[in-house]
C-alpha cells in the first residue's frame, strides 16, 4: 500500500518534472540583434600623418570642439517619422546618431508631456553634464508623440555634423612632442623605416645570448635617401657570431636603400640616424 | 689537408683595422660633438628588435677550372657546395640562369651591382688548379654584396679524390661565416642498413657522407647490428651485436676494419656511448630483471658501476663537457630522463612532459637534449633542456626513433617507420627544414660523426 502511494508519488512527481521540462525548454529562437556594422574607413600612411601630425608652432588650441557637443545635443533624431528628413542629411549619421538620442528626449519631454507628472524630469536632464542617466525614464514615457508638434523638435540650426568626422576632423594644429622630431617626421616614415628596416635584417640563427649581439649603427643619408657614407657600427664584440650578428645588421642597411619612405622635406631630421638592431625579443630563452 | 691559408687573416686584419679606425672617427666626432653646442635631438634614433629569419640568398656560380681537365670536378664541387648550403634551410642559392655577372677571374672584384640586382646577398667565386706534383688546389672567397667586401678566403690541397669533401669544408666554412656557426657537412653517418623481407631483414652497418654520398659497409650482415655510436674524437664506432650467443658490446675501427668486443660479461651488454674524450664508453649490463649502467675504460679495460637500482637504467649519455650523464630509466614507474653526476651520485629526474621519454642524446653544444617521447601510440622526436625545462616536440608520427644531433647540435637526424621500413630523415632543432635522407634501401639506427677535420 504504502508502496503503491509512493510510487505513484514519484511518478507523479516525474511525469510533472518532464512535463515541465519539454513545455519549459521549449527552446525559443535565438534572438540575433543583427550588429550594427562599424564603419571602417581605409586611409592612406599619408591620410593617417596628415590627422595624426602635429606642428611645433601651433597656436594653443582654443575652445573649437565645445560647438560640436552642443550641436550633438541638440540634432533631435528621436522619432522615426522623421525619416525623410533625416535621410537629407549625410551618411556620416550612423555613428553619431546614437549620442544624439537621448539628450534629444528631455526637450520633447516638456512639451508633449506637459501635464503629466514629470516636471522636475527636463531638470535633472539638463543638471547632469551626462546624457546617458536621463534618457532610459523618458523614453519608456513618451510613447504618443503629437505629430503637430514635430516642428517645435526640429533642430532648426544648419546640420553641421561633418565636423565630427572625416579628414577634415582635427585640422586644427596641435603641439608636437617635446623633441620636435614628431613635427617634422610623421610617425607613418618613422614606422616605414623601422618596418623596412625589420623585414630587411636576417639575424644569425645561432645566436643563444642574445644581449651580446645588440648592435648600434649610425647611418648618415644624403637627399636622394642613400648612405652618403658606409654605416659606422658603435658596437664592438669578438667571435664569429658577434661578427655575422654585425655583418646581418650592416646588411639590412644597405639593402633598406633608398630610403624613400623619408619625404625630403624632413631631410634634416632624418639625415643622421641611430640604429639599434636588437635581437633579444627574437631569442629569449 | 689545410695547407695555407690566404686572405683571410690580412683581411680579418683589414676589416679590423678599419673598424677601428672607423670606431676612433667616430670616437673623435663624439668628443666634437660633445664639446660644440649640439642641438636637441639631432640624431634620430630608432630601435629595431625583430628581424625576419628567412634563407639567405647566395650566388653560387661554378668554380672556375686551372685547366679543361678540371672543368668537370669544378662543376661538381659546386654543385655538391649549393647542395649542401640549400639542404641545410638556412640559405637559398640562386638559380645561375639569373646571374648577369659571369665570373672569369676570382681574384677581382666582382662587379657587385650585378648580384644587387638579383638580390644575392652574398656571392661564392672559387677555382679549382691541378698542381705540379698532381695534387689540387680548391680556392674560394665570399663577398657581402650589399657591404661590398670579402668577408672569407681559403685555399686547400688535396688529393684529386677527395674533391667532395673540400666541397665540404668550403660548404662549411661559408656556413659559419654566415650564421655564425660551426658548420656541419663534412661529416659522416654511421647507419644500420636493411634490407630483405620484413621476418628475414638482413641488417648492416653502413657508413656515409652526411649528404647520403659514397656508401659503404662496415658488416657483412652475418648477425644483427643495433645502435651504433661514434667515438667523438676518433673515427672508430661501437655497436651492439647479436652474434649467435649473447647481445655484446664492439668496438670498431672503420678505418682498418679492426673489431674488439667491450669487456666479458656475463650477462647481455647494450646501449653503448662513448665518452666526449673517446677514452671511455658507458653501457648497460643486463643484471637479472635490471639492468644497471657500468663505464669502462678502454685503456685499463676497468669496470665501474654507476647505478644500482631495480629497475631498468639505459641509453646513458654524457654531456659534452664529461661531468653528467643523461639515460633513461623505468625506477619512477615509467620510462623518463634523468641526469646524474658522471662520477656516480643521485640521479635527479628532468623530463616531465606528456608520455614516456626515452633514448636521450645530449647536444654537442650542451644547450639540449634529444630524446624519443612515447605519447600514447605515437612515437615523437623532442628536445629539452638539460635542466628539464624547455621541452619541446619536434616531430611525431606513427613511429619516430632514435635522434642524433648534427656535430653543431642545430640539426637532428632520427629514423621514421612508416610501415614497410624505415628512413632516415633531418629535421632543424627549431622543428623546420624536415629532409628526407639519401639511403640505399631501408636504414634506422643513425648515428652522427663529429667533424672530420
Amino acid at each position: 500500500m504504502q508502496m503503491r502511494t509512493a510510487s505513484a508519488i514519484s511518478t507523479g512527481l516525474h511525469v510533472a518534472v518532464l512535463l515541465w521540462a519539454t513545455l519549459s525548454f521549449t527552446g525559443e529562437t535565438f534572438q540575433v540583434t543583427p550588429a550594427q556594422s562599424l564603419p571602417v574607413d581605409l586611409i592612406s600612411e599619408k591620410q593617417f600623418s596628415e590627422m595624426t601630425k602635429g606642428i611645433k608652432e601651433a597656436p594653443k588650441p582654443v575652445e573649437k570642439p565645445k560647438p560640436l557637443v552642443e550641436k550633438k545635443a541638440d540634432e533631435v533624431k528621436p522619432v522615426e517619422d522623421l525619416k525623410p528628413k533625416i535621410a537629407k542629411k549625410k551618411e556620416i549619421k550612423p555613428a553619431a546618431e546614437k549620442v544624439p538620442e537621448p539628450q534629444s528626449q528631455p526637450k520633447p519631454d516638456p512639451i508633449a508631456q506637459k501635464l503629466k507628472q514629470h516636471p522636475d524630469q527636463p531638470k535633472q536632464a539638463k543638471a547632469q553634464p551626462t546624457p546617458l542617466p536621463p534618457k532610459r525614464p523618458p523614453m519608456r514615457k513618451q510613447p504618443k508623440f503629437d505629430a503637430d508638434k514635430i516642428a517645435a523638435l526640429l533642430d532648426k540650426r544648419q546640420p553641421m555634423r561633418t565636423l565630427a568626422t572625416g579628414v577634415e576632423a582635427n585640422d586644427a594644429p596641435t603641439l608636437g612632442t617635446a623633441l620636435g622630431n614628431a613635427a617634422a617626421l610623421s610617425q607613418s616614415e618613422l614606422d616605414a623605416l623601422r618596418a623596412r628596416l625589420m623585414a630587411l635584417w636576417n639575424p644569425p640563427v645561432g645566436i643563444q645570448d642574445p644581449q651580446d649581439y645588440v648592435i648600434r649603427i649610425r647611418i648618415r643619408l644624403g637627399r636622394n635617401g642613400r648612405l652618403t657614407a658606409p654605416p659606422v657600427v658603435l658596437t664592438s664584440g669578438r667571435g664569429q657570431l658577434f661578427d655575422t650578428a654585425r655583418d646581418s645588421a650592416v646588411r639590412a642597411v644597405y639593402r633598406g636603400q633608398p630610403f624613400d619612405m623619408l619625404k625630403p622635406e624632413h631631410y634634416e631630421v632624418w639625415k643622421d640616424i641611430e640604429v639599434t638592431f636588437d635581437p633579444r625579443d627574437m631569442f629569449r630563452g | 689537408m689545410k695547407q695555407s691559408i690566404f686572405d683571410p687573416f690580412s683581411f680579418r686584419l683589414g676589416a679590423a683595422l678599419l673598424d677601428r679606425r672607423r670606431l676612433l672617427a667616430g670616437a673623435g666626432a663624439g668628443v666634437l660633438a660633445a664639446l660644440s653646442p649640439r642641438r636637441a635631438g639631432a640624431v634620430l634614433s630608432i630601435d629595431i628588435n625583430q628581424g625576419n629569419i628567412q634563407p639567405m640568398p647566395i650566388a653560387l656560380p661554378d668554380f672556375l677550372a686551372g685547366t679543361p681537365d678540371e672543368l668537370a670536378t669544378a662543376r661538381d664541387v659546386t654543385s655538391v657546395i649549393t647542395n649542401d648550403l640549400q639542404r641545410s634551410g638556412l640559405f637559398a642559392p640562386i638559380n645561375p640562369q639569373a646571374y648577369v655577372e659571369k665570373i672569369t677571374n676570382t681574384d677581382a672584384v666582382p662587379r657587385f651591382g650585378d648580384w644587387r640586382v638579383i638580390n644575392a646577398q652574398a656571392l661564392a667565386t672559387g677555382r679549382l688548379t691541378r698542381q705540379h706534383d698532381g695534387r689540387l688546389k680548391a680556392e674560394f672567397r665570399l663577398w657581402d654584396v650589399f657591404a661590398g667586401k670579402q668577408i672569407d678566403g681559403k685555399q686547400y690541397f688535396t688529393a684529386p679524390d677527395n674533391w667532395r669533401r673540400i666541397a665540404h669544408i668550403i660548404a662549411d666554412s661559408i656556413y659559419e661565416t654566415l650564421t655564425g656557426e660551426k658548420g656541419y657537412f663534412d661529416s659522416r653517418i654511421v647507419f644500420v642498413d636493411e634490407t630483405g623481407p620484413k621476418r628475414q631483414r638482413v641488417k648492416r652497418l653502413a657508413l656515409m657522407d652526411q649528404d647520403g654520398y659514397g656508401v659503404r659497409y662496415l658488416t657483412d650482415g652475418q648477425e644483427l647490428v643495433l645502435t651504433p655510436r661514434f667515438n667523438p674524437s676518433t673515427q672508430e664506432i661501437t655497436y651492439m651485436a647479436y652474434g649467435q650467443g649473447q647481445p655484446k658490446v664492439y668496438l670498431l675501427n672503420i678505418e682498418t676494419g679492426q673489431r674488439e668486443i667491450v669487456g666479458n660479461f656475463p650477462g647481455m651488454s647494450f646501449a653503448p656511448r662513448f665518452s666526449p674524450d673517446g677514452q671511455r664508453v658507458i653501457m648497460s649490463l643486463q643484471q637479472g630483471p635490471n639492468a644497471n649502467l657500468f663505464v669502462m675504460d678502454l685503456r685499463s679495460k676497468q669496470t665501474t658501476r654507476l647505478t644500482d637500482t631495480p629497475a631498468i637504467d639505459t641509453a646513458p649519455c654524457y654531456s659534452p663537457d664529461g661531468q653528467w650523464i643523461c639515460f633513461e630509466s623505468d625506477r619512477g614507474g615509467s620510462q623518463q630522463i634523468y641526469v646524474m653526476p658522471a662520477a656516480g651520485g643521485p640521479a635527479k629526474r628532468i623530463s616531465f612532459g606528456e608520455g614516456r621519454h626515452a633514448g636521450p642524446v645530449w647536444s654537442p653544444r650542451g644547450d639540449y637534449i634529444a630524446f624519443t617521447g612515447l605519447i600514447g601510440n605515437q612515437f615523437a622526436i623532442g628536445i629539452l633542456k638539460p635542466d628539464g625545462s624547455g621541452e619541446r616536440i619536434l616531430t611525431e608520427g606513427f613511429h619516430n626513433e632514435g635522434p642524433t644531433f648534427a656535430p653543431n647540435g642545430r640539426v637532428i637526424m632520427f629514423f621514421r617507420d612508416l610501415g614497410p621500413g624505415p628512413f632516415l630523415y633531418t629535421i632543424d632543432i627549431t622543428g623546420r627544414n624536415e629532409l628526407k635522407e639519401i639511403t640505399p634501401s631501408y636504414a634506422s639506427d643513425p648515428a652522427w660523426s663529429p667533424l672530420l677535420s
